[in-house]
């Protein structure tokens, strides 16, 4: 790396640097901050052309320092001739444009802001050309789109301005998203970021079976960047910018950055029918549309707007061809389209200055009002119509000669006819943005009365225009930096020699056709337009607007059907998601063929089973019923508990009945207060819905279940077997796992009952305070009561069971450890007996008549439980250790002590604690809706009331 | 259980207590008139703990005989959720406080929800991640429905709980199929089990475990939730939700697709492919249509946990490095936009309407600049540090051999584009005036302006994240 090279970094950071200046500089006056603008730029391009003589001896100047290696980014700069052409353009228009937008901005405008955006926007501009990384050059493309955001919305007062601004932002940002994936295929494939890499491996790249992906990918990105058809509507929308940015971003620049990609690209992704076919066939549709669309334009900057819009589909065309002749012409042209087109630009903003309108019918005559004005435009208007000693006319005489011989889909004729027509039509508007404008009798209804305007305006253009008749008489002048620029397009030693008269070739008729007939076209433009006008055609703008307002519309009709609000709707999308994300699991992997037969089903067990299916049938039938739904639950669990019996787990089955019983009776007592059917649900249709849901994720589960029946699978029941007298010092597997070998757990769970049943008591003494207890006092009844509230039977019976209850819940309980039963189910074995003499007797009178503390008792059990785990520190084992021992009373037989039996003595306490202050609960509820205090349970005398007649509840 | 265990979670214990002791002293010591206090006390003992965290240096312990692991990864995911949780509460205090909203409970609750995340981003057992991802879920429940007087908020709060309960549900049937198959919970006992060909029921427990966990990383087609609770919540819980549990969530699915299940790269890599996709397409074409920036945000979310999820789908240190990155940036996007949404008002009245943004640039150039650079970052519009987080994923899933998501994801992001960029257009050329009051706290703004400018300035190093969270992945993934 020379020293030299590290200009290019200094190059590269001036623009950014400088983008502080004018906001700094304004207050010093808007002269002093142009100035200020104009010095960086002045620098930039100072030590470009220090560069320049190494670039034009045909070396590339490189510089690079490390940036997010791991990416692949890093900050590395490369200038060669294409990178030099496009720099010094960008930095030389830019003085210009500087220039000129001092004069044209007017007081109002806040001068510092429009030149820091624009100096942002030519260091972005300024990165692109000179990255040395793609992603760097990704990086610089986007930031064009976001400050030329910031300038083509500068005047946020025009509507027509926003509107501009909207799209296109809309369709540059999303083809440089869509370029960022061509990229990442382009860096995959080769393996590097780095641009050299990158051009030393074309045929790699086109090799590659994802070429075309990426190929499409980066031409979305050029194509919206450039204008190209279908994208070309943004670019005149775009115009309602200010002049200076129109001509800057519009002419020179930003728009030239999507042909500056594809010149880059070209050595690697040209020359393929690919490329051909879409950047060929896209740049010729481009060129003919744009200038058709440009001769009926009224707008003067809408005319120039869409005949940039054809030249930059002729560059496209051109580069597409793939010959290196053709690059050639592209880069002659880029340098001649950029000195005429600014110039217009420029010379239209000065009419629009000038005159306050831009409005071609409005205008005419100037000539002689505007002499200077007049002069530029015309120079510059014959060099975009490709007259001979204008620089236009060479590099179309170039882009004719090389259409004369293109075949396209195996004709000769479709190419150049094209081109030739278009030409025609660029000489036409040519043609009439100088006669329309310019010529013809001068008019006395201008809205504002017109002159020339001051040197520093005229400058800038007037420079351009010199330069565009220099170029046109004396070619060779510009061909060194032709060959240079078209030596780093191709990657090939070209000498291509400029000249005006190449002899008498197909492309003389073809331009000499296209300069008459353009003349012909303005002739019998009036009618043409009047034509033009009433037919109809497609306005590209109202498509965007429909496309966004369908996407939006199709957008919310997505949301509407997938987030409705419903949880229905929710719960029905996340179950059959699941359901197929099992489906995927279970038909996607290679299930093993079963290991195991079936069983013989004994009749009682195919009975047990169709209870089972009937009374959960009938439980989603009837569910309206909560009363009879409840019976059914209960029915259910019964038959699982006896299903637990039969397939031998003793335990489970206790628990189970133990915990069914004691729930479906709270629930029965709860149902009291609320509710004796429920609300009425969803149509039919939804109800089918859910129904195939619900039986699609049951057959699933069920599945799963069989599937692993049917196999062998080794389990973990073998290591709890083995442990657990050893370990535990108990038989009952189940009950060793719950206090020894998970005792941690259930030490956790009792702790939760405890706590939930805390909770409920405290919710309920929230609710009951509070409105809930307005709505118990009124509440009103919906079925007749029974006047017959304790049953003399029930209460007896309860009564005489009581302590047989007790006595069974002491037995399971100190048989738990070995057998099945232990503090869990002798707890709720208490706890039933107990519910039962509040549902006999009622609430009051068994309130009346026990004194233990619920809050005490669970704490006493979670603490007995905890100071059982924590003896075992004494000993020096951990927390829980179970020990035991046998212990010989007298009377009765040897038996064993653990003190997992403390331990579950505290499970047992917290439990009967929990589910009775749950019922507690339940029953200050009872008390609140107007339960009477009866502390005689059987005081029902049937006596007393005649047989008929009720009374009141 | 050894005393060494002990030190190993002490930023956990110090947090949890902290919530204890903060409950009795605002049950006990005048209630909601301490909340103020508490939201301070709890972000400068979030900062703490962070600073704490984070300046550990390297090095790997494993407590509770591998329950718990506190390793470079767990401690990337725990800095970043502590600060973003201590951020959104910072932010929220006024939001909170001049809408009545400013319980007690609320920071506790955040401090709780953030002691669960730190157990997911640490777990090595399928029974310590249950625990840690319940205490988060439960907490977050609360607070989504805080605002108990608006039936959008109880709603959200009441339908986020129903999905959240199944989705609990699901990933227990998993974890249980895994257990019943790999006979361990331990992470390392179960790739040792989820090797080669699987058998159907761990291949059931992964399905299952991985939809559990999409739910909570709200990645379609588990979404659903989303946009209802970040609607329905206050707008400061919003910003909670759309930050730190995400990113604890992703911490949790890295680690259980590559801890436990390490070996079988190929069975998952397929679901958070589907999932990414899915997710990227989903928020991406939904976001479109909105009206209401927060259910905007809601898509924006979906759709940029499907970025993170390319990264993780890539199944490489590279991949998980990629999706930390990832949601570093994403995580301090969302707090500035958030700030930016917070200071939404009209007349004192909070304001969701994207409409009522409309030439909002006049009102406040500052701030309409700093929430243009914001959009433009979450649109991953390069040069800003958005690009880099969304490039990180797509090269992850390239060098993965995953091209056909990379392009998925490009195109999923030229359509993300459209709505953000629509925002910036409404800001500075809307048609009519914005009727937006200007102003705000200088703390929203404050955290508007340093987020933007993070954004900006990110782009010399990323402020060195990625080597930090390469050293993180490392440690995931060997």
């Amino acid at each position: 790396m020379s020293e030299s090279s590290h200009f290019l970094f200094l190059i590269a950071l001036l623009p950014f640097i400088g983008a502080l200046l004018p906001g700094l500089m304004i207050r010093a006056g808007r002269t002093a901050c142009a100035v200020f603008t104009a010095v960086p730029t002045a620098l930039a391009l100072i030590l470009l052309m220090m560069l320049a003589p190494a670039v034009m001896r045909g070396e590339v100047v490189q510089a690079e320092i490390e940036w997010l290696p791991q990416l692949g980014l890093s900050a590395s700069f490369f200038l060669d001739g294409l990178g030099l052409l496009f720099a010094t353009m960008i930095l030389g228009v830019g003085l210009l444009i500087t220039l000129y937008a001092r004069f044209y901005l007017s007081g109002d405008d806040p001068m510092g802001q429009f030149y820091t955006y624009l100096l942002l926007f030519q260091g972005a501009m300024l990165g692109i050309v000179i990255s040395g990384n793609i992603l760097l050059l990704l990086i610089f493309w986007e930031l064009t789109s976001l400050s030329s955001f910031l300038l083509i919305g500068y005047w946020k007062h025009l509507p027509e301005g926003r509107q501009g601004a909207r799209m296109a932002l809309a369709v540059t940002g999303a083809g440089g998203l869509a370029m960022i994936g061509g990229m990442l295929i382009l860096g995959d494939i080769v393996g590097s970021y780095e641009l050299v890499d990158i051009l030393a491996a074309g045929d790699a790249i086109r090799a590659s079976e994802w070429y075309l992906p990426a190929l499409i990918l980066i031409l979305l990105g050029a194509f919206t960047k450039s204008a190209q058809f279908p994208f070309h509507f943004w670019l005149p929308h775009a115009m309602a910018a200010p002049t200076p940015v129109s001509a800057y971003l519009h002419s020179a620049t930003m728009v030239k950055a999507g042909i500056f990609l594809m010149a880059r690209m070209w050595p690697v992704l040209s020359g393929t029918d690919a490329w051909f076919y879409i950047v060929a066939t896209t740049g010729l549709v481009t060129m003919v549309l744009g200038a058709v669309i440009a001769l009926f334009k009224d707008d003067l900057k809408a005319l120039l707007a869409f005949s940039t819009v054809s030249h930059l589909g002729l560059l496209t065309m051109l580069l597409g061809f793939g010959t290196q002749a053709a690059a050639v012409a592209a880069v002659f042209h880029i340098i001649n389209h950029l000195t005429f087109k600014a110039a217009l630009f420029m010379t239209a903003g000065i009419v629009d200055h000038e005159t306050h309108t831009r409005d071609i019918k409005r205008l005419g005559g100037l000539r002689h009002l505007m002499p200077i004005t007049f002069v530029i435009g015309t120079v510059t208007a014959l060099s975009m119509a490709g007259i001979p000693f204008f620089n236009g006319f060479l590099s179309k005489e170039m882009m004719l000669e090389e259409a004369s011989h293109t075949k396209w889909l195996g004709s000769y004729y479709v190419i150049p006819v094209f081109a030739t027509l278009g030409a025609l039509l660029s000489v036409a508007y040519s043609y009439r943005f100088i006669v329309h404008v310019f010529l013809g009798p001068e008019r006395d209804d201008y809205p504002h009365k017109p002159h020339d305007p001051p040197f520093g305006m005229w400058a800038a253009p007037a420079l351009l225009a010199v330069l565009v008749l220099v170029i046109g008489i004396m070619p060779v002048l510009a061909e060194a930096v032709v060959t240079v620029a078209a030596n780093a397009v191709t990657g090939a030693d070209l000498h291509p020699h400029l000249k005006i008269w190449h002899g008498v070739t197909p492309a003389l008729y073809m331009s000499v056709f296209a300069i008459i007939g353009g003349g012909v076209l303005l002739a019998v433009h009036a009618p043409l337009q009047r034509f033009w006008n009433a037919a109809p055609r497609p306005e590209a703008k109202e498509i965007f607007e429909w496309l966004v307002d369908s996407v939006a519309g199709l957008s919310r009709r997505i949301t509407d059907i997938s987030h409705n609000g419903a949880i229905s709707r929710y719960l029905a999308i996340f179950v059959v998601t699941s359901v197929a994300v099992g489906a995927a699991a279970f038909f996607g992997s290679g299930l093993a063929a079963p290991t195991r037969g079936l069983l013989s089903v004994p009749p009682v067990i195919a009975v047990g089973w169709f209870m089972l299916i009937v009374a959960t049938v009938s439980v989603v039938m009837m569910h309206h019923s909560r009363f009879r739904a409840l019976v059914l639950i209960g029915v259910i669990g019964l038959t699982i508990s006896a299903g637990f019996v039969y397939l031998s787990a003793p335990d489970l089955a206790l628990t189970q009945i133990s915990v069914e019983t004691v729930t479906i009776m709270l629930l029965l007592l709860a149902l009291h207060f609320l509710p004796k059917s429920t609300p009425k649900e969803s149509p039919l249709g939804l109800k089918i819905r859910d129904g195939v849901i619900a039986v699609l994720a049951g057959a699933g589960v069920a599945g799963l279940a069989y599937a692993f029946m049917l196999r062998d699978i080794g389990t973990i029941s073998d290591f709890h077997i083995a442990n657990s007298y050893e370990g535990g010092g108990g038989t009952n597997v189940v009950n060793v796992i719950l206090v020894d070998f998970r005792g941690y757990d259930t030490y956790g769970e009792i702790i939760v009952l405890g706590i939930a049943g805390l909770i409920i008591y405290a919710v309920m003494h929230a609710l009951l305070d509070g409105p809930a207890s307005r709505r118990l006092r009124n509440v009103d009844y919906s079925q007749d009561r029974s006047r017959d509230r304790h049953p003399l039977m029930m209460v007896v019976v309860t009564r005489v069971l009581m302590p047989l209850a007790a006595m069974v819940g002491l037995y399971i309980f100190l048989r738990g450890h070995n057998e099945p039963g232990g503090g869990f189910v002798a707890g709720l074995v208490i706890a039933i007996a107990l519910l039962m003499q509040y549902m006999a007797s009622g609430f009051a009178w068994t309130q009346a008549r026990q004194r233990i503390q619920y809050h005490a008792m669970i704490g006493t059990g979670v603490v007995i439980a905890g100071l059982t785990g924590i003896g075992s520190w004494l000993f020096g084992s951990p927390f829980l250790t179970s020990s035991y021992t046998y212990i010989h009373l007298p009377p009765i037989e040897e038996f064993e002590v653990a003190t997992a039996m403390l331990f579950d003595l505290g499970v047992f306490l917290t439990v009967l604690g929990a589910v009775m202050l749950m019922l507690y609960s339940l029953s200050r509820i009872a008390r609140y809706a107007g339960e009477t205090v009866n502390l005689e349970p059987m005081d029902y005398d049937p006596a007393k009331t005649g047989s008929g007649d009720r009374e009141e509840a | 259980m050894q005393p060494g265990d002990l030190s190993v979670i002490l930023p956990e214990i110090i947090l949890s207590l902290f919530a204890m002791a903060g409950l009795m002293v605002g049950a006990y010591g005048g209630k909601d008139k301490t909340a103020p206090m508490l939201v301070w006390t709890t972000s400068a003992l979030m900062v703490a703990l962070a600073a704490w965290i984070g300046l550990q240096g390297a090095g790997r312990a494993v407590a509770f005989g591998g329950m718990f692991i506190d390793d470079g990864f767990a401690r990337f995911a725990k800095v970043t959720v502590l600060l973003s949780a201590a951020a959104i509460l910072l932010m929220s205090e006024g939001y909170m406080q001049r809408r009545g909203l400013l319980r007690f409970e609320y920071p506790l609750l955040i401090a709780l929800a953030a002691v669960g995340m730190m157990m997911m981003v640490s777990a090595g057992d399928l029974i310590a991640l249950y625990m840690g991802l319940e205490l988060q879920s439960l907490a977050l429940y609360v607070v989504a429905s805080l605002r108990r007087d608006s039936v959008k908020s109880t709603e959200a709060g009441l339908k986020y709980f129903v999905l959240g309960a199944l989705s609990s549900g699901l990933l227990l049937y998993g974890a249980s199929l895994t257990y019943g198959f790999a006979g361990t919970t331990l992470f390392s006992g179960i790739i040792e089990a989820a090797q080669g060909e699987l058998p159907l029921g761990l291949l059931f427990g992964l399905a299952f475990i991985s939809a559990g966990l999409a739910f909570k990383v709200s990645a379609a087609p588990f979404h659903m939730w989303t946009p209802d609770v970040y609607e329905g919540a206050p707008t400061p819980i919003t910003a909670f939700f759309a930050t730190a549990p995400k990113m604890a969530a992703m911490g949790l699915f890295a680690r259980v697709v590559h801890d436990a299940f390490g070996g079988i790269v190929g069975d998952w890599q397929q679901i958070l492919a589907f999932l990414s996709v899915a997710s990227m397409y989903l928020g991406a074409v939904a976001a479109i249509g909105q009206t209401n920036i927060k259910r905007l945000m809601a898509y924006s979310s979906i759709a940029h946990m499907g970025f993170a999820l390319m990264g993780l789908a890539a199944g490489t240190a590279f991949g998980v490095q990629a999706m930390l990155v990832y949601m570093a940036i994403y995580i301090t996007m969302n707090i500035g936009t958030f700030a930016f949404i917070m200071s939404m008002e009209k007349d004192g009245a909070p304001v969701v309407t994207i409409a009522s943004l409309s030439q909002y640039s006049r009102r406040d150039p500052l701030k309409a600049l700093a929430m243009l650079v914001l959009l433009f970052s979450l649109a991953g519009v390069p040069p800003l540090v958005g690009f880099f987080g969304k490039y990180y994923v797509l090269l992850a899933a390239v060098d993965a051999g995953l091209g056909w998501l990379a392009v998925a994801g490009v195109i999923a992001s030229v359509i993300g584009a459209f709505y953000y960029l629509r925002i910036v257009y409404l800001m500075y050329f809307g048609a009519e005036d914005s009727e937006l009051d200007a102003g705000a706290s200088p703390i929203l703004s404050g955290f508007l302006v340093a987020s933007a400018a993070i954004m900006v300035l990110g782009v010399v190093n990323l402020f060195g994240v990625e080597a930090v969270a390469e050293a993180a992945a490392a440690t995931l993934v060997n």
